[in-house]
């Protein structure tokens, strides 16, 4: 797996995705099984240490959305490294609604659901591509560079899931600090777009 | 649309793209990104961050089984289910009046909504509670009406659903995102054309300051309670 540039892994994976949607290919399935659902269960151990009947069940839902949804994929506008992580991080947040984490009435799925086709939206312009592509550099060049403060935050939100408070809480810092952090990483690896 | 001038922070949104936010505040920038191109591009990116930070974790393989139980769950499961599926999801809802993350609390539209009167110029109705007894609700001030001057003990997160209101800081509209906090004061003010309806998010009573403020502050606190 390491011996293939990530590019070609990655051309290899989109391919999995065509010939899951032609024919039901299960030999495709099974090579996106082997690549994805280490990364999606080291994504559910992230945040519960050690759950790894969690972790099992995470992997088997994110993999029969893959299954599913496999047609709604498109594969010339957007990565496929990032529709997994948002069925990840959608079938996540569900699992732990469902099993009574959080104390609230709201649906994560209408929330979540809306944002989860990274087919195009009615906003995606061609050109985006190009600087997807770049972007995609610039965050793994920029993510390796990043002060070990900064990248510890990113890793309690986006893997541990962890809110601002709870970072705070965690991490003996001031809740403003966490925010800021935050916020120099991301000008760091020049994530976002100006507004 | 692409005229919006007031969005969640940076480190907001990316709560938001890493699903770690509180559901209710969630819920008010989902609503925003419906209305924001910017945000909704930015979101892509935070989530193309996020896809990074995953492919560098260390990989945790499962066991065998896990595979072949797998492969038996989707035997069962015929290519048609999968072309249904593809339909489904790529059903074009956007021209529905009301925001699709607030179907599950709406179903039909704003006028239907039992509204509660709080005051001569505002009505309101809670939709539900979020983590830490949050109050997620919705507030409806009549054309050149006032939410009157108020400061707040926690943080307060504002989406504007319809209409436009303006306080000391400037003018909000339709889409508009907003936090106030306990350093903020403000007087919110509708403008005269229209109704103004929005989406709050409270983590705390909001405290009235002015004269009317000092006689509604019971009032507000027992709907609360």
């Amino acid at each position: 797996m390491q011996s293939k540039t990530s590019a070609d892994k990655v051309t290899e994976l989109k391919d999995c995705i065509a010939r899951i949607v032609s024919h039901g290919d299960k030999d495709a399935f099974s090579t996106l099984f082997d690549h994805y659902a280490p990364l999606i269960r080291a994504y559910s151990l992230a945040r519960e240490p050690g759950a790894n009947l969690i972790a099992d069940e995470l992997a088997q839902e994110v993999l029969i959305r893959v299954w599913l949804k496999a047609g709604s994929y498109n594969s010339q506008l957007s990565n496929i490294n990032t529709w997994i992580f948002t069925l990840a991080r959608n079938c996540r947040i569900d699992y732990f609604r469902r099993n009574g984490r959080y104390v609230s009435d709201i649906d994560p799925t209408e929330i979540f659901n809306n944002i989860e086709d990274e087919s195009p939206g009615p906003f995606q312009l061609a050109h985006q591509i190009t600087h997807q592509n770049r972007l995609e550099e610039n965050i793994k060049t920029g993510l390796a560079k990043l002060p070990r403060e900064q990248s510890e935050v990113l890793t309690k939100v986006y893997l541990e899931g962890k809110s601002h408070q709870q970072t705070s809480t965690e991490l003996k810092l001031p809740l403003g600090t966490v925010k800021s952090r935050v916020r120099l990483a991301l000008r760091k690896l020049q994530v976002l777009v100006t507004r | 649309m692409n005229t919006l001038k007031n969005h969640p922070e940076d480190e907001l949104l990316a709560a938001y793209a890493a699903a770690s936010l509180p559901l209710s505040q969630a819920l008010c920038i989902s609503v925003h990104l419906e209305h924001c191109s910017i945000c909704t591009q930015n979101l892509r990116r935070l989530n193309q961050l996020g896809s990074e930070l995953m492919q560098n974790l260390q990989p945790a393989p499962p066991s065998p089984e896990l595979k072949h139980s797998l492969l038996n769950q989707i035997d069962q499961m015929s290519v048609n289910e999968a072309a249904n599926e593809t339909v489904t999801s790529q059903t074009n809802t956007s021209n529905q009046p009301l925001p699709r993350c607030l179907h599950q609390f709406i179903k039909t539209g704003y006028k239907d909504i039992p509204w509660k009167r709080l005051s001569r110029d505002i009505h309101s109705h809670e939709l539900c509670r979020g983590q830490n007894n949050a109050k997620v609700e919705l507030l409806r001030i009549k054309p050149g009406g006032t939410a009157g001057t108020h400061t707040h003990m926690g943080d307060e997160y504002t989406v504007i659903l319809e209409g436009s209101f303006s306080d000391e800081s400037g003018l909000y509209r339709q889409g508009d995102f907003l936090v106030r906090d306990s350093r903020h004061k403000h007087t919110p003010v509708a403008t005269i054309d229209k109704e103004c309806i929005c989406l709050t998010v409270t983590e705390a009573p909001i405290q009235l300051t002015g004269f009317f403020g000092l006689l509604l502050n019971p009032l507000i606190r027992r709907s609360y309670a």
